[in-house]
């Protein structure tokens, strides 16, 4: 896992990048550099998502108990996953403070983001109320799973049907990216940080779970 | 299976209509919520956006209030293992979720009526506003089918339902009142796609909880 602090290296060049290479834009100005923090967070907290959906089908199907405490993982993706999409709305609705007028008008794509933060909500929620349940792990794994269903509709179908006031997807329908090429690689930079940050992260998080795990073993046979 | 879905599913109605507690209740915090509103307001009618969002928040919190209770009760009367003893998951599920199915839609059939009648609706297009009402009352009610066995299985909390259902039911909530809108705004209107849509998203909640219900319910 050593590739992972390559954070350490990643982050300030995408921070450097976003302030002093990149140009703005043309009609939004400075504020525009939010792109660079808030594009990455949201699919971050996408990525989370996805990263504890396929930890709890794992947990679920698992029957040889080949892999350890998935569900536990899964609950540390979807923390970190938690974090993000909050910074994502926090950046997301100052920006959108900043060039339409308002902070929240319930855009399909600020929806779908809301819709998220409520499913995270409803998982946390389930988790403690299982408490110390022999059936917890397989039951929040089933309840993301189940809730995984409703989030392409969200993500995909909801923001196609209304109209928004976010531009086209980045990457759009025409598989064209719309940027200049020092934003491109900005952005693209960005993501990749960030994407590298929620690996290091859930590593980290991950390795704390095993600790605790073998640290309350130990106090269990003394 | 058949045999043992019919008889839990008699044995349910029979409990059910012995200690009619979830029932009444339900009936009473629909008739109670339609009076509120129409007492609030005075009788002066809504527009018709504002009359189909009260609709679906009355519904969607007498779901709440009600469905989850068929697995709870199994809980609280500590039948549960009893029941898992003699029947299959396969056939507790799809026995609770028929249950749950013709529990809301008699519910429905309740609000619907005082609803129309104390807030003074005019419905344009009464074939969209019924099947509008009756398919969107089979997706909230095969939604929270499993999610009623999470809860029962988390001791039962009324306002984890509440908070576990709602961004899964959301994408029904908002298509039921996007429809009910146009079918109380638009004389003739036949734009039966959102129907459609209500059946698709059934399907696929029924397929996958059908498909999870074992890890939730069964004991490993």
């Amino acid at each position: 896992m050593k590739i992972l602090k390559f954070v350490y290296v990643l982050m300030p060049i995408s921070i450097i990048l976003s302030f002093m290479w990149a140009p703005s834009a043309e009609i939004l100005g400075n504020t525009s550099r939010i792109i660079y923090f808030h594009v990455p967070l949201a699919w971050g907290g996408v990525l989370a998502f996805i990263v504890s959906g396929i930890f709890s089908i794992l947990y679920l199907s698992d029957k040889d108990k080949k892999y350890s405490m998935l569900h536990e993982k899964s609950y540390n993706s979807a923390q970190i996953g938690m974090v993000f999409t909050i910074l994502a709305t926090i950046s997301g609705s100052l920006w959108s403070k900043l060039s339409w007028g308002s902070y929240w008008n319930w855009d399909p794509r600020q929806t779908s983001i809301s819709v998220l933060l409520l499913i995270y909500v409803a998982y946390f929620s389930l988790w403690s109320a299982l408490g110390d349940n022999s059936r917890k792990g397989r039951i929040a794994s089933a309840y993301l799973i189940f809730a995984m269903i409703t989030v392409p509709f969200f993500v995909f179908i909801i923001p196609r049907m209304y109209p928004s006031l976010h531009p086209d997807p980045i990457i759009n329908t025409e598989q064209k990216l719309r940027l200049d090429f020092e934003m491109r690689i900005t952005l693209m930079v960005a993501i990749a940080s960030f994407t590298l940050l929620y690996f290091y992260l859930l590593n980290l998080l991950n390795r704390i779970t095993v600790i605790d795990y073998y640290a309350r073993d130990k106090q269990d046979e003394k | 299976m058949v045999e043992e879905i019919v008889r839990n599913l008699k044995k349910d109605f029979r409990v059910e209509f012995r200690n009619r507690s979830a029932l009444n209740l339900a009936v009473a915090f629909a008739g109670i919520t339609t009076l509120a509103i129409s007492l609030a307001t005075g009788g002066v009618p809504f527009p018709a956006n504002i009359q189909s969002v009260v609709l679906w928040i009355i519904m969607f919190f007498c779901a709440m209030n009600g469905l989850a209770h068929i697995f709870v009760r199994e809980e609280e009367e500590r039948t549960s293992l009893f029941l898992s003893l003699n029947s299959s998951h396969e056939s507790i599920f799809l026995s609770k979720l028929i249950f749950n199915v013709i529990f809301f839609l008699v519910l429905q059939m309740i609000v619907c009526p005082l609803y129309i009648f104390f807030l003074q609706l005019q419905i344009k297009s009464p074939a969209v506003f019924i099947l509008t009402i009756l398919s969107g009352g089979i997706c909230i009610s095969a939604g929270t089918t499993i999610l009623g066995a999470m809860v029962s299985k988390a001791g039962g909390r009324g306002s984890l339902f509440t908070i576990i259902s709602f961004p899964v039911l959301l994408p029904v909530l908002w298509v039921a009142i996007a429809t009910t809108t146009r079918s109380l705004e638009d004389e003739g209107y036949s734009n039966y796609g959102n129907i459609i849509f209500f059946l698709a998203f059934s399907g696929v909640i029924i397929a996958i909880s059908f498909l999870l219900f074992r890890y939730v319910w069964v004991e490993e």
